[in-house]
């Protein structure tokens, strides 16, 4: 099939720019699930602090760590990991759940996966409460490396677009990939080092933590949280993945963004 | 100044075995060994609801799309709005369009009426100070009142084709998409759709309608065609077309088991 760059360019910029809407249908997402419910989307935050309370006072004492080190490293885990596994797994229905104007209108698809970025975005911005009450609880220190979690979170949105609109492409298709990604991330979950230190591994298993691309955004993300910049090579990874991640997004979506509509 | 120009155009639909399908695209691309040419796991089937037709749409056109159903009436209207990319041909569409199939685009059945208004004309490319200044008449026109305040799942089918209708015509089309759906609508409501749609094409555009009701046709278009089979099988004034069109199902009724070709002939004799 002919690529057609320009199309796929066209949408891409069309679709990022256009913030009113998909801010608007990220944050109606969320209106709409926790419509009736007392607490809303702090619902995701009380059950992640509960999570992170129980697991945080057990492992710190099964693994003889202070809880004001580990607690802190855990929150600030389990939030950046919670942000990047969902934009993942709701990123793989992205098209899919909207069959219904897909089929309807023409528009920028990457509308749809902004959108789903944002709708996380804004779940973690109800999260961060949790991570509030912990650092207060752990003295967790305000360093100006502590700013570095705005760059974090702009690299975080970036690659969310691409790897939503890619996902969401080949789930289009292959209805068996959002299954498989599912299983995967929870695999993920304990592989990459939320729950551990990266220097508890040992020197023979350290390529988890060195070329795992999951942990480096994690990292650049949780280090600001915890008042430490990230390492260096964390951030080249992310940028080399960011850039690598959009060039496979726009061949592949240059190729069958038309198609889409037909699979749906 | 809009327009509207399909040339050959040819749409294909694949038809993707659900249960199989990540293992044989798998076999496909990674099966060089295992393959065998012809052998129906290796089969793409395809159905082909458009076959090479061409139509050209020009300012002040009002057609009506008449055929049975599975003619490709609703295929035909979704090229029109750019939403499928025909597999073969070309497509021209200038001029903003605006569709409205079975209920208006991006509505979701939990938000309220009002939160509909704002999210479906966002989608249709209009500002929230455009959609702010629009939703009196919108309301006027939809004739919904209270009810805008409520989720849409409460609406029965007429009220949501208000509401849709509504919507869809608030933004000045220049290109304006019409389904069936416009028939869930009582007498009343059609009537006030007819002049609302006259005024708009007075101002810009083009109408395209689909339906199986010649009457509504006659009503609202200005030219008419006739599909079957995904081909342009009578086309004219709107007279024409609903003679064609009533031929046509005497000869379906006369003869069930004809094929397209054949019923098209013993139609026009």
């Amino acid at each position: 099939m002919t690529p057609q760059y320009g199309v796929a360019i066209a949408d891409i910029l069309a679709g990022v720019l256009d913030w009113r809407m998909w801010e608007r249908l990220g944050s109606q997402e969320v209106r709409r699930r926790y419509r009736r419910t007392a607490l809303g989307p702090f619902w995701t935050s009380l059950s992640l602090g509960v999570f992170i309370f129980t697991l945080g006072i057990l492992w710190s004492q099964l693994w003889k760590q202070d809880p004001k080190v580990y607690l802190p490293f855990l929150c600030s885990g389990m939030l950046a990991w919670s942000l990047i596994a969902t934009i993942i797994t709701e990123g793989c229905s992205a098209f899919s759940g909207s069959a219904g104007v897909i089929t309807q209108l023409r528009f920028p698809y990457t509308i749809l996966s902004c959108s789903v970025v944002w709708r996380n975005f804004i779940t973690l911005f109800h999260n961060v409460i949790i991570f509030v009450l912990v650092a207060l609880y752990a003295d967790v220190p305000v360093t100006w490396s502590s700013l570095l979690v705005f760059p974090a979170l702009g690299l975080i949105f970036i690659n969310g677009v691409w790897v939503v609109t890619l996902l969401a492409l080949f789930c289009s298709r292959f209805r068996d990939i959002q299954q498989i990604i599912a299983s995967l991330l929870q695999v993920s979950m304990f592989v990459t080092p939320i729950f551990w230190a990266p220097k508890q591994l040992g020197e023979r298993l350290a390529v988890f933590v060195d070329y795992n691309i999951l942990f480096h955004f994690v990292d650049i993300l949780r280090s600001p949280m915890l008042g430490q910049a990230p390492a260096a090579w964390s951030w080249g990874i992310v940028i080399a993945g960011t850039i690598v991640g959009w060039m496979v997004t726009i061949a592949m979506f240059s190729r069958f963004r038309r198609r889409i509509a037909y699979w749906l | 100044m809009a327009s509207l120009v399909l040339e050959n155009v040819t749409v294909d639909f694949p038809i993707y075995d659900s249960q199989k399908s990540f293992r044989s695209a798998l076999r496909r691309t990674t099966g060089g060994l295992i393959r065998r040419e012809g052998s129906p796991g290796h089969q793409r089937v395809t159905v082909r609801a458009l076959d090479n037709l061409s139509l050209t749409l020009k300012h002040g056109d009002r057609i009506g799309l008449l055929g049975h159903n599975g003619a490709g009436k609703s295929t035909l209207l979704r090229v029109c709005a750019g939403v499928y990319d025909p597999t073969g041909g070309r497509v021209t569409i200038e001029g903003k369009v605006s569709p409205l199939f079975n209920t208006a685009p991006g509505l979701d059945m939990d938000d309220t009426g009002y939160e509909n208004i704002l999210t479906c004309g966002l989608f249709l490319g209009m500002t929230r100070e455009e959609i702010a200044a629009k939703t009196p008449d919108m309301e006027q026109f939809s004739e919904l009142g209270e009810y805008l305040s409520l989720p849409v799942r409460t609406y029965s089918s007429g009220m949501l084709t208000r509401l849709g209708f509504s919507i869809a015509t608030a933004i000045d089309p220049e290109i304006l998409i019409l389904d069936e759906g416009l028939g869930a609508g009582d007498a009343r409501f059609a009537e006030r759709a007819k002049r609302r749609v006259d005024s708009l094409v007075a101002r810009a555009s083009i109408m395209v309608l689909a339906s199986h009701s010649d009457a509504l046709i006659q009503a609202m278009c200005n030219r008419a065609i006739l599909l079957h089979g995904g081909r342009i099988a009578a086309s004219g004034s709107v007279e024409e077309v609903a003679e064609a069109y009533r031929k046509l199902n005497q000869a379906t009724d006369a003869n069930p088991a004809l094929s397209a070709g054949q019923l098209l002939q013993s139609s026009r004799a």
